[in-house]
Parts: structure tokens; C-alpha cells; sequence
């Protein structure tokens, strides 16, 4: 489903950095994939490849047998639209209620009212927030937020969720049931790139890992746990 | 489907608009601020040429005939100045007609009526009353009919008397438009600058949501689209709020043109221009408001 061919990312500035360095995977349908390592190692770069942020300095990225390392500016959108993204700080939008960040997603690919009335409270139900529609982000806790966030990945049925430190800013608890929520997905079919540190929840999944040290890949393991 | 483009990015820009109460008031206010400027000014000339129109009707040059010219000699010579791309207007006024306006004149002096009795005879003479186009042109037809053929018919010009005048009204006018051209174009400058600002703070509080917005995999248009009604709304409010606050300016303003012209004719001018000035203003905040905002996003919205 996903294949990066001897992708390197070098961020020029000031100094040129090689975020990642002639990186080459491939991730089936339906895996469960986490990508750990240090902060610097590269999991962001990997990612906002994936989600088409950033165009990869040589290299190719492919999904679903798609090069996607250099999308123009109007076919990336219909990208976007094609993978769910989860974040760290839940990037919610503050002014818009929760069904209405969840809509949102909906709404810009171009759904039908009754669509998004149908399917919104169904998966804020999947992720156990079926009750708060029409809270507002600021009224409910960060665990709850992340769900939303998921909601709003999920609702439009990608094929591929990108996550990047989804459990960053929560406490264990909460993040253990982000995790069980991922999982949950994974297992209806969705497939899962997981970025973290956590080396409790690592352990905890028992799929495959995959370790980034400076840009390049030092381990790749099916069953893997957290070892740097 | 672009109609349900169109309703769901109206439904978000007048969302922005409703949600961020106290930016939206503050962005009207600027753009309020900017028409009640451009709009002053427009109402200050309109004004201004009110009462220049006004003094320009008073002033013409008289050419006075002698005593014995023929009737036919000084309609000749009216329709040879009429003939002057200069001349808008020349009345001939017979020696019977300026006799009886200056006895309606001083109708209630009975000493003048006295004389004029004793004397008998009419001593005043017919004469030809010249409006020029521009009064900037008031020295060329002068001198033209001072130099035609004419002259000899001719007992005075009273272009010298009026000469000051004329040319102290040339002075005023040419002084005004300039000053005025000058000062319009500084305070738009600055208002639309202003404005510019403003609606780039309001887009600038809407990053992270138009950064969402690319990651849920909005297009570019859709992502504009909520910005610009945003600013439509804020244009077309505006418009509305300085046309409360015009009606009593010109109340204020109008006395004091009461001089030259009158009060009504000035608010009658205004009530005839209203939604000339109306249309003016609508399109200026819903354009600044548009333009601005489509500028200040365009560097949100890069790949």
C-alpha cells in the first residue's frame, strides 16, 4: 500500500540537514505499523512526506501504487481526502462545535447534508463522544479531544491513518485508550502508521516497529518492541 | 455541488463573522472609519462645487452699447459671441428692459424714481450680459470683443470691475480641487492600508484552521471562499453603518454652505446622489474587503 524508494530529505537553510537519509519500506493493507526513535531521528519528516507537506529531496513515495512525491497544488487536496492525519495537539478547530469539526471533514470533499447528519454521530459514537455533539473543543479533556480528532480522520473511510505522537500531551490512561481506539480501527480494516515515543504503548501493541535513527532505518522487526 | 459549495463557505464565513464577535467589530469599524473619510469627501465636494456653481452663476461681463446703436447692430454682434466656444450664454438686455429692472430695482427709493421721472429721457444703455463656460475664460473673451468689429458700437466693458473677482474665484477653484485631489488620495491610501491590516490580523487568527482545512484535504477555492464572503459581509455593513452616520453629517455641514447656497438645496443634492454614494461605498468595503483578504491568504495557502 505504501513504498518509499531511497527517499532522502535534506531541509536546506542556514545549514543543510539530512532529515532522512535513502529510506526504503513498504507497508500492506490493513498493517499496524509504529515508527519510533529520538526526537530528530526523522518520524515527523517520514510523515509529513506521507501526508505530502513536504516533497522529498530525491526519491519516490508511492501509495497504492501512486508516486505521491510531487502532487501539484489541485491534486493535492483529492490526496489529503484519500488518508486520515492525527496530531500531538489535536489541531480541533476551537470555534466549531464537535459535530461541526467532525462535518468539516466531510463537508470539504464535498458530502451531502444527510450523509454528514447519518454519518457524523455514528462515528463520534465508534469513538465514545456520540453524547457531546455539540460541545465545543474547550469544554471536554485532552483524551476526549484526541477522540475527536480520530472521529474526524476516520469519518471519511480512508484507506490509511497517519498518526503522528497522538498521545503526547495525554496521561497513561487516556493514551492507552487512544491506542485501543487505533487498534480497534486497525482491525475494520484500516491501516495504521504509528509515530511515537512511548515506549509502553510500543510494547503493549506487539506489531510491527520500525526504528529511525538519524534519517536512516536501524531496525525493522514484525513483532517489534521499543529497543534504542 | 457549487451550489453547495457556495452555501456551506457563506455558512463559514458568516460563522467567522458571528463567532469572532469582537474582531468583526473591530474590522467594521476600520472599514466604517475608511468610508466615513471617502465619504466625507465626496460630500465635501459635492458641496464645494454647490457653492462654486452657485458664485459662478453670478459673475458674467457686461458690454454696454452707446446710446445710439441700432437694435439690429447688438443682435448681430450677440450672435457672433454666441458664435465663441467660450460664450455658454448671452442675454440682450434693450435699454426699456434695463429701464424697467432698475426701476423694479428701486421701486421703494423715491428720490431715484424722482430723477428718473425728471429726467424724461432713458439714460441707461442696452447692453449684452456674457456668461463664459469656464471663468478662467472670461479674459479671452474680453479681449476678443474689446479687438472685434464691433468696438466702435462698444461704450464699456465692465470686465475690469468684475476682473478681481473673476480671477480670485480662478484662484479658490483651481486651489480646491488641487488640495482637495491631494488630501483624497492621502486619506484612501491610508484607510485602504488600514483596512489591509486589519482583515490580515483576522485571516492571521484563522491559520490554524485554514492549516485543517489543507489536511482534511480542502481545495485552495474552498478554503478562500469563507474569507471572501467574510469580508463581503464586512464591506456591506460597513456601507450600511456610514450611511447612518452621512445623514447627520450633512445636517451639520449644510448651514454652514447656507451663504452661497441653501440648505435644501444641499440635502436635496445628497438625497439625489444617495445611492449613488450608497453603490460608492458598498463596492469600496466590499472590495477593500475582498482584495485584502484574498492577498493576506494567499501565503497561507503555498504548498
Amino acid at each position: 500500500m505504501i513504498e518509499f524508494r531511497n527517499v532522502k530529505k535534506i531541509y536546506t537553510g542556514g545549514i543543510n540537514t539530512i532529515a532522512l537519509d535513502e529510506i526504503s519500506f513498504v507497508i500492506e493493507k490493513e498493517e499496524f505499523v509504529s515508527l519510533v526513535g529520538h526526537s530528530g531521528a526523522g518520524k515527523s519528516t517520514l510523515l509529513k512526506l506521507l501526508y505530502a507537506e513536504e516533497k522529498p529531496t530525491s526519491g519516490e513515495i508511492f501509495f497504492n501504487g501512486e508516486d505521491i512525491s510531487n502532487l501539484t497544488p489541485k491534486q493535492l487536496p483529492f490526496y489529503r481526502r484519500r488518508i486520515g492525519t492525527v496530531f500531538q495537539d489535536f489541531k480541533l478547530l476551537p470555534r466549531k462545535t464537535l459535530f461541526e469539526n467532525v462535518a468539516f471533514a466531510l463537508e470539504v470533499s464535498d458530502h451531502s447534508d444527510k450523509e454528514i447528519n447519518e454519518l457524523v454521530p455514528q462515528i463520534l459514537e465508534i469513538v465514545g463522544l456520540a453524547h457531546k455533539l455539540d460541545s465545543y473543543p474547550r469544554e471536554i479533556s485532552g483524551g476526549e479531544q484526541q477522540r475527536v480528532a480520530i472521529a474526524r480522520a476516520l469519518v471519511h473511510r480512508p484507506p490509511l491513518i497517519i498518526a503522528d505522537e497522538p498521545t503526547g500531551n495525554l496521561d497513561p490512561i487516556s493514551s492507552w485508550g487512544i491506542i485501543q481506539l487505533l487498534l480497534k480501527i486497525n482491525k475494520l480494516g484500516t491501516t495504521i502508521l504509528l509515530a511515537t515515543h512511548n515506549k509502553d504503548i510500543v510494547n503493549r501493541v506487539k506489531k510491527r516497529v520500525i526504528t529511525l535513527d538519524q534519517g536512516k532505518i536501524i531496525r525493522d522487526h514484525s513483532k517489534g518492541r521499543y529497543a534504542i | 455541488m457549487l451550489l453547495l459549495t457556495l452555501s456551506r463557505t457563506f455558512k463559514s464565513g458568516f460563522q467567522h463573522f458571528r463567532r469572532n464577535g469582537w474582531l468583526s467589530f473591530a474590522v467594521i469599524s476600520i472599514i466604517s472609519l475608511t468610508l466615513l473619510i471617502i465619504s466625507t469627501l465626496i460630500v465635501l465636494s459635492i458641496a464645494a462645487n454647490l457653492v462654486i456653481r452657485s458664485v459662478q452663476d453670478k459673475v458674467d461681463i457686461s458690454v454696454y452699447f452707446k446710446s445710439d446703436t441700432e437694435e439690429s447692430k447688438i443682435m448681430e454682434f450677440r450672435s457672433t459671441v454666441l458664435q465663441y466656444k467660450e460664450v455658454k450664454s448671452a442675454d440682450y438686455v434693450s435699454k426699456n428692459r434695463a429701464l424697467d429692472e432698475f426701476k423694479a430695482k428701486n421701486a421703494d427709493n423715491p428720490t431715484i424714481m424722482q430723477s428718473i421721472d425728471a429726467i424724461g429721457d432713458n439714460p441707461l444703455n442696452a447692453s449684452v450680459n456674457i456668461k463664459a463656460v469656464t471663468p478662467d475664460q472670461y479674459d479671452t473673451i474680453a479681449t476678443a470683443v474689446q479687438n472685434s468689429a464691433y468696438k466702435d458700437y462698444i461704450n464699456r466693458i465692465n470686465y475690469a470691475k468684475n476682473k478681481i473677482v473673476i480671477e480670485r474665484l480662478n484662484n479658490v477653484l483651481s486651489t480646491t480641487r488641487n488640495v482637495g485631489a491631494m488630501l483624497a488620495t492621502l486619506f484612501s491610501l491610508i484607510a485602504v492600508l488600514i483596512t489591509f491590516n486589519a482583515i490580515r490580523i483576522t485571516i492571521y487568527a484563522h491559520r490554524q484552521e485554514i492549516e485543517i482545512m489543507r489536511l482534511v484535504g480542502a481545495s485552495n477555492p474552498y478554503i478562500r471562499m469563507p474569507f471572501i464572503f467574510e469580508g463581503i459581509i464586512y464591506g456591506t455593513i460597513s456601507a450600511v453603518v456610514v450611511m447612518l452616520f452621512l445623514f447627520p453629517l450633512i445636517k451639520f455641514v449644510a448651514p454652514y454652505l447656507s451663504g452661497a447656497v441653501s440648505v435644501q438645496e444641499v440635502q436635496a443634492n445628497f438625497m439625489h446622489n444617495l445611492w449613488l454614494i450608497f453603490l460608492i461605498q458598498l463596492f469600496t468595503g466590499v472590495a477593500l474587503g475582498t482584495i485584502s483578504s484574498l492577498i493576506a491568504i494567499r501565503r497561507y495557502l503555498k504548498v
